[in-house]
């Protein structure tokens, strides 16, 4: 009893009274990483076009401020018209049609380890009998602690 | 912020310290169960309690100073302690609206017979002091720090929902969704880490979801007991972080047939909605029914226009686009009161309907048809969900010499639908198939089935308190929908405990638990109703949740000790206490679309375990009182989300893989609690809690665990003038709440601003006949305050809080028979 006594005695004087320095959790990354399009050779932007039967090659600029993780890139159809991108322009968007073949793509790449920025330059080849119309360009980046960044770019398919 | 910031080492000698407390209480455990001989030697004190008119009174709680025993009179007004060693005993009764009346006692070799009167309150001279103590009494005795809420409270700060409305108080937070649905945060733990007991028996809904709320009808409910801190020693797996019991509302007076009728308004979401209720007693049976029904339309919020991410949303009238609802609730209470038997059946269905805002689901943005939507605030379209709890539960007691023998048994149905337009996600086909059998806009279904079974004896011995029991629960759970999230199971766990009380001394009582629980879980396999392709281009069913098959075992204990003074009170409590890994947890391995996630479940998972020390201390002046309760806890295995580095675009679609993990947690915070009386009007109350929690291993070690609520005060003014003999116990009452930052965060939280809002309660009874009517008003955000709330679902998109809110609330009760006895109204004390 007398031990119990001493412990809870011990335990309550470190609750209260316990001053063990500064909070060490500031210390952890809380910062998401970033995908900048902004550049002029950067591709697609909102509301960019693409032709059938070309390849185009996805650049954009992916940084954070302490380590990248990696990047999916997802392009799905839109002629329904049910999500949105996450840009503030609105591009024109063609009237509700059902889609027939619409192109599909969705793939994740690896990120070299270690590195606070990188540039993509990705090939991706859009095949000719796809449905033409009003696509989403997809880009999710995540950097090594698990935050991430999502881009929902309205493309355009003709 | 505030006084409430405890300052405590974050680094390990505080576990070890803790560890090493939880095995010298192991030891105290058994010491303590090991020497509870049941001692039949003692002489028996028994009596008879009558009012003013020698009618027995039943529901008078006895309690004698110097021991553990309580005890409630009978329908008769019988009450009676055997095996009473000879000493000097205080007896002391308790009844709402009755005077508290001591009895000296001296007990040496013969039974001794007490007739006692007990005198109605005079209202006119105690409005102020409120009579009924039941609420103190039982504090004073809880083993764990305890909060208890009456009905009462209930009306004053009537919320959105049950949870909503106790969030009111310190260390209680909840996870909303849109105005009607949410679900409780005990200091900073939720979901399946909360047990929610309604009527004696678990609630099982979805609690695993943040989207959903309880289905609880707050109307129906008596007092609420709220356990802050691991409770899973009464209430088992789950209760790791807490348990809120509530009560049903105390059976009708004898002799009475009446009821009464509630009348609720809120501007903000312009909801209306009543409460009927009717019930009526003989001697022996009674029988209790209500009926609840609420509208409301989409909720508004203190701002034009909402950014989902970068897209800027218009708000029609500053309404958040389709989170109209709809809630109905039925209950039908009835059953036999006698002496020493009493059986009552319990019937009740919930229903509700709400819709989701309809420019995103989930963290996605949608693009939706205005027009449709702003035609009218009060219809549900897509996306929307909608639930349906049936429960049908008995609770009977039977008391033989010094036994209380007590048993609840449960049926419930949980029936749950979430409805959206299909959207092709990944590799799910661009047209739904019309060859499907599940309908086009039936995004997810989960249909829960639970059968429960409890059983405990109460036995008061000498100074000793002694309950053992056992639990049982059945669950079966199968899912549909085009989207898939978590497996159909089956569940089956079993619980014996036992739990001793015992009197040390005047001042001093002593607790001490130990639980064996045992749980099976049996997941089923689920593969894709759409083909995905391979990494080698091939197209396959995938199958997301294998069939798979876990038991568990688990000891837990808990012990702790009161030591009340005239004015001084302590409670210290340490435990361990358990949690199964859930379904989703163990067999997760799907997308949800909506969060731009890949969640994938780990079949390894070993039980979750934490480690708790509690304390509460409190000092009682005439004019102020103080309370302070801090908590420090350890999980060796806190089992949560974790957001990893990856995406995945074989199971996940693309999305960022969000791994289920296991790593070590140490949390610790405290609420405080003063309140300061400057005259017989005026008083002021101050509320403050505090959390922080840190993981010490693991992918995220350094960061915080989800949903961390920030600290918080709330400062209360209250005005209660005497005016006069029509309106009575009026009170005007105004809260102001400030709410800190929260800038420790953990994938994929967002840092959330602090604020402060200041809520309005006024209120009187209004006696124009015998029984008064009761008007309350409330004005929630005064100043449409533009917030954000850190545990909100909808937080991740930015989605201010609700803006200013009146409530008016009147309750008319009404009489077709009564009793002559000057009692209180039932369910309004």
């Amino acid at each position: 009893m007398k031990r119990i006594t001493t412990s809870t005695l011990a335990a309550l004087t470190i609750l209260l009274f316990g001053q063990c320095g500064k909070d060490k959790n500031e210390s952890v990354d809380t910062t998401y990483p970033e995908i900048n399009i902004t550049a002029a050779d950067a591709f697609p932007k909102q509301c960019s076009v693409i032709k059938r039967g070309e390849t185009i090659v996805f650049r954009a600029q992916l940084s954070d401020n302490v380590q990248l993780g990696s990047v999916s890139v997802d392009i799905h159809h839109n002629f329904d018209h049910h999500t949105h991108s996450t840009e503030v322009e609105n591009c024109n968007l063609e009237p509700v049609k059902t889609p027939q073949s619409p192109f599909l793509m969705i793939k994740s790449f690896p990120i070299p380890a270690g590195l606070k920025t990188y540039q993509t330059a990705i090939e991706i080849p859009v095949p000719a009998n796809v449905d033409a119309g009003d696509y989403h360009f997809m880009i999710r980046l995540t950097d090594k602690e698990g935050w991430q960044t999502i881009k929902g770019l309205s493309i355009k398919i003709i | 912020m505030w006084a409430i910031g405890l300052p405590v080492c974050s680094y390990t000698p505080v576990a070890i310290q803790a560890l090493f407390l939880m095995r010298s209480f192991y030891v105290f455990v058994f010491c303590l169960l090991g020497f509870c001989r049941v001692d039949a030697q003692g002489v028996r004190l028994s009596g008879k309690v009558v009012n003013h008119a020698q009618r027995p009174l039943s529901g008078v709680i006895i309690t004698l100073s110097g021991t553990a025993a309580t005890g409630i009179t009978d329908t008769q007004g019988d009450f009676s302690f055997t095996g009473l060693p000879a000493g000097d005993y205080e007896l002391v009764t308790a009844l709402p609206g009755y005077r508290q009346h001591h009895v000296s006692v001296k007990i040496k070799t013969a039974d001794v017979y007490l007739n006692i009167r007990l005198s109605p309150l005079r209202r006119q001279l105690q409005e102020v002091v409120v009579a009924d103590n039941h609420v103190q009494e039982r504090k004073a005795t809880a083993p764990l720090n305890t909060e208890i809420v009456t009905p009462d409270f209930i009306q004053r700060h009537l919320g959105g929902s049950l949870m909503k409305t106790l969030e009111r108080l310190p260390g209680i937070k909840t996870i909303g969704i849109g105005s009607g649905q949410s679900k409780p945060l005990i200091r900073g733990l939720g979901f399946n880490r909360v047990v929610v007991l309604d009527k004696g028996v678990k609630h099982e809904g979805q609690q695993w979801g943040a989207d959903h709320g309880l289905e609880l009808d707050q109307f129906a409910a008596g007092d609420i007991e709220l356990i802050k801190g691991a409770a899973s020693f009464m209430y088992g797996s789950d209760a790791i972080g807490g348990a809120i019991d509530v009560k049903p509302p105390p059976p009708p007076p004898l002799h009475t047939f009446g009821g009464s009728v509630d009348l609720i308004g809120k501007t903000n979401n312009n909801l209306y909605g009543t409460s009927f209720r009717l019930y009526g007693r003989k001697q022996h049976w009674f029988f209790d029914t209500r009926f609840t029904y609420q509208n409301y339309g989409d909720y508004r919020v203190p701002t034009d226009t909402v950014y989902v991410y970068d897209y800027a949303v218009n708000l029609h009238h500053r309404q958040l686009r389709n989170t109209a609802g709809r809630e109905t609730g039925l209950h039908l209470n009835t059953g036999y009161l006698g002496e020493k038997f009493r059986s009552v059946f319990y019937v009740s269905n919930t229903f509700s309907k709400s819709g989701f805002f309809a420019n995103a689901h989930g963290l996605e943005p949608r693009r939706v048809d205005e027009a449709l939507h702003d035609a009218s605030s009060r219809d549900i379209q897509l996306p929307s969900q909608q639930v349906n709890h049936f429960k049908l539960i008995n609770r009977s007691s039977y008391v033989w010499n010094h036994h209380q023998l007590e048993m609840e048994l449960g049926y419930q149905r949980n029936f749950r639908q979430e409805f959206s337009h299909y959207v092709n996600h990944g590799y799910m086909p661009p047209v739904y198939p019309d060859t499907m059998k599940i309908p086009h806009d039936l995004e997810r279904e989960f249909d829960k089935q639970v059968y429960s079974a409890n059983f405990r004896d109460r036995i008061t011995t000498g100074k000793h308190v002694i309950t053992l029991g056992i639990n049982g629960e059945y669950q079966h759970n199968i899912i549909n929908g085009w989207t898939f999230l978590v497996p159909a199971f089956d569940q089956k766990t079993a619980g014996a405990f036992g739990y001793d009380q015992y009197q040390l001394n005047e001042h001093v009582l002593l607790f001490g638990a130990v639980r064996y629980d045992y749980g099976q879980l049996q997941l089923f396999r689920y593969s894709d109703w759409f083909p995905s392709k391979t990494s080698s281009g091939e197209q396959q069913y995938l199958v997301r949740a294998a069939d798979l098959n876990r038991t568990f075992h688990s000891l837990v204990w808990s012990a702790g000790m009161n030591y009340n003074r005239e004015k001084f009170n302590l409670k210290a409590n340490a435990g361990k206490s358990f949690r199964m890994p859930i379904a989703k947890e163990l067999g997760a391995n799907g997308v949800n679309y909506h969060y731009f996630s890949y969640e994938r479940g780990d079949p390894g998972l070993s039980p979750e375990q934490s480690y708790q020390a509690d304390l509460s201390v409190g000092w009682t002046e005439k004019k102020w009182s103080v309370q302070l309760s801090p908590f420090y806890n350890y999980f060796p295995n806190y089992i949560y989300l974790n957001p990893t580095a990856d995406h995945d675009y074989y199971y996940g679609a693309g999305n960022q893989v969000f791994q289920y993990a296991q790593s070590s947690v140490m949390r610790y915070g405290g609420e405080v609690q003063l309140k300061y009386r400057f005259s017989e009007k005026f008083r002021t109350e101050w509320l403050g809690e505090y959390l922080y929690a840190r993981q010490l291993s693991g992918d995220k070690k350094g960061y915080t665990l989800p949903f961390s609520p920030p600290a918080s005060a709330l400062i209360n003014l209250t005005w209660t003038p005497a005016t006069g003999k029509l309106f009575r116990d009026t009170y005007w009452s105004v809260d102001y709440r400030i709410t800190a930052h929260q800038h420790h965060i953990v994938p994929p939280e967002k840092k959330t601003p602090g604020y402060q809002v200041v809520n309005m309660q006024a209120g009187t009874k209004v006696h124009l006949s015998r029984q008064p009517v009761l008007v309350s008003l409330q004005v929630q955000n005064l100043f449409n305050t533009r917030y954000l709330n850190h545990t909100s679902f909808y937080r991740l998109i930015e989605l201010p809080e609700a803006g200013r809110n009146i409530i008016l609330s009147i309750k008319v009760p009404f009489f077709f028979q009564r009793d002559s006895q000057p009692g209180v109204a039932p369910g309004s004390n």
